[in-house]
């Protein structure tokens, strides 16, 4: 049997445990840096604007590059945008707070995993 | 702005926390009825020598293929006998079995790292994929 959101609902015990583990991660210094981060960057609208602008070009730029329509005057204009992410120190803390929460997260499943004898993210991603 | 401050004497607790944490999700995982299951089947899987014959045969005829395969240039005839020994495998009751305990499982740690990545707002499975230290 299925949950309203089409997940298999987890027996008590297991649904503690894991909002146990939610809560103890959510605590963890990588993540409260993280958090942390985003909400800086939430609070910089000229950041996230920058951020937003860089991601349409590229987008753009990949459209172009597929359609064999790219010039030097993209390219200038992505890196133009790209030194000016790297300038600002908003987006740079977050880009690096969410990177060392994603290289967190690996060391956490590793420990499950060595418990259980099996890949738990790996069963969990299929 | 800051959310929440993480002096370094908090550091250790959160790392101790989150390990005992870890440890009580994997005890309750492995002490689940479905996760029994999964152990069970395999067991009975290792255990069946009919499958593991099975299973052997369908390996070592797909080995013998393999660069065939990559070329996909085995012959009709060869690529009929490799089915048909994939299909005496995965027919054997014990394999049947199993791949139902190991999809229950699935089904009960996707809904656990859906649970844990809304919570950490990150996705934790996907963090963890191919190319990760784990």
């Amino acid at each position: 049997m299925m949950n309203n959101n089409g997940t298999t609902p987890l027996p008590p015990k297991l649904a503690t445990a894991t909002a146990n583990l939610a809560e103890a991660l959510r605590a963890a210094p990588p993540l409260v840096t993280y958090r942390q981060a985003q909400a800086d960057l939430a609070a910089e609208p000229a950041a996230q604007a920058l951020l937003d602008r860089l991601l349409t070009n590229q987008n753009e730029l990949r459209l172009k590059q597929m359609n064999g329509r790219i010039t030097q005057a993209d390219v200038d204009a992505l890196r133009a945008l790209q030194n000016e992410v790297q300038e600002n120190a908003t987006i740079m803390a977050y880009v690096m707070a969410q990177q060392d929460a994603l290289a967190y997260l690996p060391e956490v499943n590793q420990s499950i995993s060595e418990w259980l004898g099996i890949d738990f993210a790996a069963l969990a991603g299929r | 702005m800051n959310l929440i401050e993480t002096p370094v004497a908090d550091t250790a607790t959160a790392d101790t926390a989150v390990a005992l944490a870890v440890r009580a999700f994997a005890e309750t995982l492995a002490d689940s009825a479905v996760f029994h299951r999964f152990e069970q089947a395999n067991q009975q899987l290792r255990a069946d020598s009919e499958a593991q014959a099975a299973m052997l045969a369908y390996q070592q005829k797909q080995q013998s293929l393999q660069a065939l395969l990559m070329l996909n240039a085995v012959s009709p005839a060869e690529r009929s006998e490799l089915e048909r020994l994939e299909e005496a495998f995965f027919n054997q009751p014990t394999v049947t079995a199993l791949l139902e305990a190991q999809t229950e499982l699935r089904a009960v740690c996707q809904t656990a790292a859906a649970i844990l990545s809304e919570r950490i707002e990150l996705p934790f499975a996907a963090a963890c994929g191919p190319g990760c230290a784990c």
